[in-house]
């Protein structure tokens, strides 16, 4: 009986997140792959194939280091980033009663992993000892502290119709209509906070080229492969929230509530893709305005909004 | 054979190339750049093909030693139109002078090297420390005190100095950027102290590369030469810049457009330019370049712009162009376009409105086959004035991407008195 | 029981990141001194990067700790809202105003400007 309890809750669980975030990265890495196609410069490669090409270089490559490293923050931040992501994929409820960690308070562990990312993003960029790496690190957390607010205010009005923190709940409450509609500024916005949280596309203020890199700037072989494999995890993770939160998650006529999930994911993702290769990077000081002047009192719109909605 | 698996996996990826730019090593950057199977990157920790790319003046070459001794392991260095440093120019050495030949050199390094074929190459420097600091000192740290050290061969930040904006004395940090740093014009190095990341002072060490005028420029001032074919060449110049500026803003799809124009000017049909001309433009809007990416500032004045001259000086309200003096374009209806604001959207508009005037000019040209009638003062596609100085007193106070948008919106490089090779 | 799991799922994404770095590669020697100099395009740094640095955006900081504040009492208020109705409208109502007039303040003093 305990075998199989333990099975039930330590096994299976870990083994779901980590097979979730392995195809979720490739996928993601495709889905990448032709929105570069599509707006970006033609590659040589199939799509399919890129992403591993990348990877198999990077392993081949030597891992470079600096004079003087803070090598256990360096080498401890990519991994710690992966792990963040899959705690943040371990609360996406699968079905109703399929989940990989099924806590009464998810949406406040998940608010946790976006603050900590940054901590980790700031670590990765500092500990190198590397002068455009610094400065990348020191960007990004200006960033980092403001998509936070924007990100819990739709989570939270997201919350409020289902009276729970709790993911499932969530997701019961949008059995009548999903949050998309009913909540419209909350999807747009979560969807650039995602953008921010693994600093792609228009939000890509750690690892610009005017920095030569950011804070990648001294970062080569397997380290820098984990830091891209953590990147895309995050995302991975963020789009399983993404689609709970705000696409009803599991629920979905004829086909199985997981594989509902699944296809949101991707939807989530696939939108995300095209976002981040559409868009120009933003100035940081720009940046710094158009999060707390214009899309952190949309946020207030949103939180409002789903307020009376859900008292009418 | 787990490393062949991975090395037969990898081969198939780009070539990843950093490239060191040389005198007139434009060319082979925009050769790589327009061929999908190779991916140029901005440091060398990404890279494991150094391409050294036209020719290193004497006094750059220890410049160039330490960027090779920076590429990771397996690495190796291609000299395009280049001679190679002396420890390099060893038989192995893979020197190319064929434009064509380029891509397909670099991609065979690039499989060689995966493939284990050819061994990484050697460092070139020392392998000691900047300064010795090990045992050194009372601590060891290679001084006296507590922060009079060098660990690690280096000491730490400067002393507190009052910050430009707010007054906040705060560290310091200094470092000499280039001349192969490939996010600014090529030859380029500078001593920059930043505090934070607005930068305190700017001093030119080395000024970039001089830029020769195309051919047809050089002629125009011995006799009269084509309206349009001066004007394909200036349009030209200007798509390059659009090229560098897209690249630093994250658009590498539009660079790359901006590059197939510019390499289509040369014979596509005027019409089938303008409209590729105008998609684009709309792309650039559409995608953020104006609303997201430029700063505002770095404004030019009425004086700093004249010296300057070129689009620089128009985008600021001057209407200096020696176009308007010749009788050849005064006949197909030429007069200055300008600009008022003088910052860095107001240099790219400029850039714009001059593309879409040239090609406007270009249509009415070879209807009329029109010549030009003056050969004592041509206006070159760049200003003729120099920009160091300027950079000098306008980037200080900028913050870090502010100021190398602004690097990009001028024309940096000087006019090379020799006409492209 | 739940808590465990997500420990464990923590461990392993850090124990694998971990591993995966230290990825046996072909090259046993490590970096020169040369090789682990900062990327300055050829150029060298007269110091080491790690300083007092200027950070810009100070202000703004500030302003989020008093946000982060807040959202401390968001949470639990998330889950009773809608039991509570108009009471606990008017509640973060006046909370979230008076904080958007910090914002607004911010805003005049020019938190949000790289400074």
């Amino acid at each position: 009986m305990a075998a199989s309890v333990m099975l039930e809750q330590l096994f299976w669980p870990p083994v779901l997140v980590f097979a979730v975030l392995g195809g979720g990265v490739y996928l993601w890495a495709v889905l990448d792959g032709l929105a570069a196609r599509l707006l970006g410069p033609p590659q040589a490669q199939s799509v399919w194939l890129s992403p591993l090409s990348r990877g198999a270089w990077l392993l081949v490559q030597q891992a470079n280091t600096t004079e003087a490293p803070d090598l256990w923050g360096w080498r401890l931040a990519p991994a710690l980033y992966l792990a963040l992501a899959a705690v943040g994929l371990a609360l996406v409820p699968w079905s109703r009663d399929w989940v990989a960690t099924d806590l009464a308070t998810s949406l406040v562990l998940w608010g946790s992993v976006e603050a900590l990312a940054t901590v980790v993003i700031f670590l990765h960029g500092w500990s190198a000892n590397s002068h455009f790496a610094l400065m990348g690190a020191y960007r990004y957390v200006a960033l980092g502290l403001s998509y936070l607010l924007i990100s819990m205010f739709v989570l939270i009005g997201a919350a409020l119709p289902a009276e729970s923190l709790a993911l499932t709940q969530i997701v019961t409450s949008q059995e009548d209509v999903w949050n998309i509609v009913r909540q419209p500024l909350g999807l747009p916005l979560f969807l650039l906070v995602g953008l921010a949280l693994t600093f792609r596309g228009p939000f890509n203020l750690a690892d610009t080229r005017d920095m030569a890199g950011g804070t990648g700037v001294a970062v080569s072989g397997p380290p820098r492969l984990v830091w891209a494999l953590a990147r895309s995890a995050m995302l991975v993770a963020f789009s399983g929230i993404a689609a709970t939160v705000f696409l009803g998650g599991w629920l979905g006529p004829w086909l199985p509530g997981p594989l509902w999930v699944v296809l949101k994911m991707l939807a989530v993702l696939a939108v995300l893709a095209g976002l981040g290769r559409w868009f120009a990077v933003v100035s940081p000081s720009r940046c710094l305005s158009l999060m707390w002047l214009v899309l952190l009192p949309l946020s207030f719109v949103d939180l409002v909004w789903a307020g009376v909605v859900a008292l009418l | 054979m787990a490393v062949s698996w991975l090395s037969r996996l990898a081969v198939r990826g780009p070539a990843t190339v950093f490239p060191a730019l040389g005198m007139h090593g434009e060319d082979a950057l925009y050769r790589l750049a327009r061929d999908p199977g190779i991916a140029l990157v901005d440091t060398p920790r990404h890279a494991a093909i150094l391409l050294v790319a036209g020719g290193v003046p004497p006094h750059l070459q220890d410049a160039l030693r330490r960027v090779h001794d920076q590429l990771p392991a397996p690495c190796a260095t291609l000299w395009y139109q280049s001679e190679p440093l002396l420890e390099l120019n060893q038989p192995g050495a893979v020197i190319i002078d064929d434009p064509a030949a380029l891509p397909g050199a670099v991609k065979k390094t690039w499989r060689r090297l995966i493939t284990r074929e050819q061994d990484t190459a050697p460092r070139l420097l020392p392998d000691t420390p900047p300064n010795p600091w090990q045992g050194l000192g009372d601590d060891g740290h290679g001084g006296e005190g507590m922060m009079g050290g060098v660990p690690y061969g280096r000491p730490m930040a400067m002393p507190p100095t009052p910050d430009l904006r707010d007054g906040l004395a705060l560290d310091v940090l200094t470092f000499r950027l280039g001349p192969f740093f490939p996010l600014w014009p090529a030859g380029l190095a500078a001593e920059v102290a930043l505090q934070g990341d607005i930068v305190q002072q700017f001093a030119v060490v080395s000024p970039a590369f001089p830029q020769a005028v195309p051919q047809i420029f050089v002629e125009a001032q011995s006799r009269p030469v084509a309206i349009a074919e001066l004007e394909r060449k200036r349009v030209q110049h200007h798509l390059y810049a659009f090229f560098h500026a897209l690249g630093l803003a994250h658009l590498p799809g539009l660079a790359r457009r901006a590059l197939a124009l510019a390499e289509q000017c040369d014979s596509r049909p005027v019409q089938a330019l303008d409209k590729a001309f105008t998609a684009f433009e709309r792309a650039l809007v559409r995608r953020g370049f104006f609303a997201l990416y430029l700063p505002r500032g770095a404004t030019l004045e009425g004086e700093d712009a004249r010296a300057l001259g070129g689009v620089a000086a128009r985008a600021a309200g001057v209407e200096d162009d020696a176009r308007h003096a010749d009788d050849g374009y005064r006949r197909l209806g030429f007069s200055p376009v300008t600009q008022q604001a003088g910052d860095v959207p107001a240099r790219w508009r400029q850039r714009l409105a001059e593309i879409q005037q040239s090609l406007r000019l270009i249509g009415r040209a070879e209807q009329g086959d029109a010549v030009t009638a003056a050969t004592d003062s041509i206006e070159l596609p760049q200003g003729t004035g120099s920009a160091h100085e300027l950079l000098e007193n306008q980037l200080p106070g900028l913050e870090w991407s502010e100021a190398l948008a602004t690097v990009a919106s001028l024309d940096v490089a000087e006019v090379s008195p020799w006409p492209h090779p | 029981m739940e808590l465990l799991t997500l420990l464990l799922i923590l461990l392993l994404g850090l124990g694998g990141g971990l591993l995966l770095q230290r990825w046996p590669g072909r090259h046993g020697a490590s970096p020169t001194y040369p090789q682990r100099a900062p990327f300055l395009g050829g150029g060298t740094p007269d110091t080491h990067a790690w300083s007092r640095y200027h950070i810009r955006y100070y202000p703004m900081t500030l302003l989020l700790i008093a946000f982060e504040m807040e959202m401390m009492f968001m949470y639990p208020w998330a889950a009773v809202y809608v039991e509570q109705g108009m009471k606990a409208v008017m509640e973060m109502g006046m909370f979230l105003s008076i904080l958007g007039v910090g914002i607004v303040y911010g805003w005049r003093e020019g938190v949000f400007k790289w400074q």
